[in-house]
């Protein structure tokens, strides 16, 4: 969690102290900064998190690793560039780092989708294996199977931002504060996209009849 | 949309943004496993005592993409491999240049097919930078070939002399100096000619 901390920001006639979030993060930083081979305690914490962003985004194994790659390469190539002091608007709670990255993610995300052109839903059906069978259970399983696989493509039918946003609060666990700041909205825009997307997936979940089974 | 139904709109999505709070909190409190589908991976009742008037249908649907979109993690090699490029490539920027850099390189742009007349790889497109906002929507992929430009330095020039050498070559063989010289191929023109 974000530690809130006075601040006085850097304009001299500027005198009225606001508050500042360093994040969690903020010592793996400032190693990183000092020896660029301590990045790598930043990498294995937001390695699976990228990663699957990248996957729900693009569908594919093989394309989320190059987003993966593009994103921590480019992360680590800028990392001077990084400016932890979140502002006031991103509220508590808010990791600059980690809103820092995403957004890089998102840029090589999309980047990576025009060049591709690929639709996660058609890619994501596959992704149904990753499902850990129980060999006790193999109707449960089929039927486990079958509810994600419904679930994966009704996200994958979202409007781009909606989907990001449901994959960034559901899969990633950002905040509505990060989310807004990893894609440059207000959190409003994102509370009302996010509400949005879940009524169009329930809806959607609801019109294959598996709406309330769990 | 009306004011009002906006204003009702925003305080149903404030309504469902505190309950994925709460399931988000509950689910750090029990530390449920991850990344297991089909098995509930946060505390999905943590979250129902405090609301009432969230629609059924959006707790539901939250409840089954918090339990049907697994975070996925990439294979142990790919990790691996990456960390090695990460720890290669935070090694290289420790140093003052890379090899040749001081060098001396020409950029010459070539045409990809397609592209206007007129127009050049580097006029024509911004390069990619992941830390300048994208806009998400679709862009031409023409644009992508017209990303990636082509760099030549030495093969120009080992080139050039090739070819400045080969001319020069020929150069000199078509002159004759010597009258020994113009001799013999006078008496070369000659043999090739009838009696």
């Amino acid at each position: 969690m974000a530690r809130p901390v006075f601040w006085r920001s850097g304009a001299a006639d500027d005198s009225a102290p606001r508050i500042a979030h360093l994040d969690h993060d903020r010592h793996l930083v400032e190693a990183a900064r000092r020896d660029p081979e301590r990045f790598e305690a930043l990498y294995r914490r937001y390695l699976a998190r990228v990663y699957s962003f990248a996957y729900y985004e693009l569908g594919d194994h093989h394309a989320a690793e190059d987003a993966t790659e593009r994103t921590f390469l480019a992360a680590l190539a800028n990392l001077h560039r990084f400016d932890e002091r979140a502002r006031p608007s991103d509220g508590d709670g808010a990791s600059t780092f980690k809103v820092w990255l995403f957004r890089i993610a998102r840029n090589v995300v999309a980047n990576e989708r025009r060049t591709a052109r690929r639709h996660p839903a058609a890619a994501l059906d596959d992704a149904t294996g990753a499902i850990i069978a129980d060999p006790l259970d193999v109707e449960g399983d089929a039927v486990r199977r079958d509810e994600a696989a419904a679930a994966w493509q009704a996200v994958g039918r979202l409007p781009g931002d909606r989907r990001r946003a449901v994959v960034l609060r559901f899969v990633d666990e950002l905040s509505t504060a990060e989310i807004a700041g990893v894609m440059g909205r207000s959190e409003g825009a994102v509370r009302v996209l996010i509400h949005r997307a879940l009524r169009t997936v329930a809806r959607d979940l609801g019109a294959r009849g598996r709406g309330g089974r769990r | 949309m009306t004011l009002l139904g906006r204003d009702i709109a925003e305080v149903e999505a404030l309504v469902t943004d505190r309950y994925l709070d709460s399931l988000l909190a509950a689910g750090e409190t029990i530390g449920l496993v991850d990344a297991v589908p089909g098995r509930p991976r946060r505390g999905l009742t943590g979250g129902r005592r405090s609301v009432t008037a969230l629609d059924e249908a959006v707790r539901l649907a939250s409840a089954r993409l918090t339990r049907d979109l697994p975070r996925f993690h990439p294979s142990f090699r790919f990790e691996e491999r990456l960390a090695v490029r990460l720890a290669e490539a935070a090694a290289a920027m420790r140093l003052p240049a890379a090899a040749g850099a001081e060098g001396h390189a020409t950029v010459v742009p070539f045409q990809p097919a397609g592209l206007p007349d007129g127009a050049d790889a580097f006029t024509a497109f911004e390069p990619f930078d992941p830390l300048a906002d994208e806009p998400d929507d679709e862009r031409d992929d023409i644009a992508l070939l017209a990303n990636r430009p082509l760099l030549l330095g030495g093969a120009v020039a080992a080139s050039a002399i090739s070819l400045a050498g080969a001319a020069w070559v020929a150069w000199r063989r078509s002159r004759v100096r010597t009258p020994m010289g113009r001799a013999a191929r006078a008496a070369h023109a000659l043999r090739g000619r009838p009696a």
